[in-house]
């Protein structure tokens, strides 16, 4: 029995000898739970990123949406957009963010930017997109050119300081008697 | 004769793992709790919100299904009720191992500092909260600074936010202009006629641009909020001071403005 606890035990801690490098910090809680994002040996797919990602992804600019227009079909050519293990790759470490990304990944299309085509941007480096704070590839809610220039000149205090308020409700005005009581006492489980 | 002594060293060693594995994980073992204990519980959950709900004892100390007695009802009764809270907590650094069918986090694993107190703590929903009182106050900062033991975490306490709350006082949870370790890292979103909170701690944490918009500006204009969490030095600090990093992107995005407004003068 003992020899079968340790010879179980051992054998769950060897998971992590087949983890190829080190995983990035927000997957690394539970990198020994390789099913989590493998199904045998097929490529990691986008389900798998959704079944936790989804929220991060409900405004995706970058999304199948506007990649489905064919307008942008070229450019899929450059680099697979619509995979997110094109850009995100895992146990290999590259960059001291959360999440594993070469930083110069949007020049893959953009090069032309820092290269000319903007004046504002031009000599820019290849790695500052979203490394210098100024653009988020997937979710433009609260950092775009447009979301800034709607929202420059604010105060450092805006006029209602204010977080949402938790009202609750009960149903009762006097709180009835436990209904449990000695099933505490004693050691019962 | 050497031998012999070295194999019941072993065999020492080996039982005294054994236990040691039996002991720790603590997680299904009887509460054994005295009579005065109980009664203490019972006085705080006679006047929380929950028994005022009619969620008494049972609703989560039998099973649903097997209507077994549990000591210790895990994050499944919660969901019961608090179904987004719960699904929440699971997504985030808290809650993924627990998701993933692994033992639930623990301090020791951590990569940032923790508390040399708290290493034998495991995550769940009363890990933080105090689920018979079921007031929220303490687990919007107290909670979190019982295993959080990094710079920006123990700072908290002489930051401006911080002196709101105290100059507020002790309330049953945090009011609108409280601003807690949870305002924003486990924010409330409106959601219809109610409120939510946002139990994944990691969605209002990285990218920091994401923390503007959902939490900083409910408070704080654009530009204060940008030059303040794009600062390493204070965030480190917990926001002791005013910014003083000034983000080049907003001299970028003025000459914009200067430029499409000159273009519409012309």
């Amino acid at each position: 029995m003992l020899l079968l606890i340790l010879s179980s035990a051992f054998a769950l801690d060897r998971r992590s000898v087949f983890l190829p490098g080190e995983t990035s910090n927000g997957h690394v809680l539970f990198e020994v739970s390789c099913s989590s994002c493998h199904e045998g040996f097929k490529p990691v797919s986008n389900e798998t990123c959704n079944r936790c990602h989804e929220a991060e992804l409900a405004k995706d600019v970058h999304g199948a949406k506007k990649f489905r227009d064919p307008r942008w079909a070229e450019l899929r050519e450059n680099i697979d957009v619509l995979s997110c293990t094109a850009c995100h790759e895992e146990h290999t470490h590259m960059f001291g963010r959360g999440v594993h990304l070469k930083p110069d990944l949007c020049m893959a299309c953009h090069q032309g930017i820092i290269k000319g085509e903007l004046a504002s941007h031009n000599g820019f480096s290849p790695n500052g997109c979203w490394t210098a704070g100024c653009h988020n590839f997937h979710d433009h809610r609260s950092i775009s050119t447009g979301f800034l220039r709607q929202n420059l000149d604010q105060p450092w205090m805006l006029p209602e300081p204010e977080l949402p308020n938790i009202v609750v409700k009960t149903k009762l005005d006097t709180a009835p008697k436990p209904d449990l009581g000695k099933e505490f006492i004693g050691g019962k489980s | 004769m050497m031998r012999r002594k070295k194999d019941s060293v072993t065999v020492m060693v080996l039982c005294l793992l054994f236990l040691f594995s039996w002991v720790f994980p603590g997680t299904s073992f009887a509460s054994n709790i005295s009579e005065s204990q109980l009664q203490e519980i019972q006085q705080q959950w006679q006047s929380s919100i929950h028994a005022l709900n009619e969620v008494n004892c049972s609703s989560c100390h039998i099973d649903e299904k097997s209507k077994a007695f549990r000591a210790k009802p895990t994050e499944v009764s919660c969901k019961s009720c608090h179904e987004y809270s719960t699904d929440t907590f699971l997504l985030g650094k808290h809650g993924i191992r627990t998701l993933e069918g692994l033992s639930p986090l623990s301090p020791t694993m951590a990569h940032l500092p923790m508390k040399k107190s708290a290493l034998d703590k495991q995550m769940n929903c009363n890990s933080c909260h105090n689920v018979h009182t079921v007031n929220t106050y303490q687990a919007s900062v107290d909670s979190c600074l019982s295993c959080h033991n990094d710079t920006h975490s123990l700072n908290y306490k002489n930051s401006p936010h911080a002196q709101i709350v105290a100059d507020i006082g002790v309330l049953p949870r945090p009011d609108s202009k409280s601003v807690t370790c949870a305002t924003c890292h486990l924010p409330r979103e409106v959601s219809g006629d109610g409120v939510l909170v946002n139990h994944n701690n990691t969605y209002t944490l990285k990218p920091r641009d994401r923390m503007v918009k959902e939490v900083c500006m409910n408070c704080h204009g654009l530009e204060h909020a940008y030059n303040s969490i794009f600062d390493d030095e204070l965030v480190e600090a917990n926001f002791a001071h005013p910014p003083s990093l000034e983000l080049p992107t907003f001299k970028l995005v003025r000459d914009l403005e200067k430029k499409r407004s000159s273009q519409q003068t012309q």
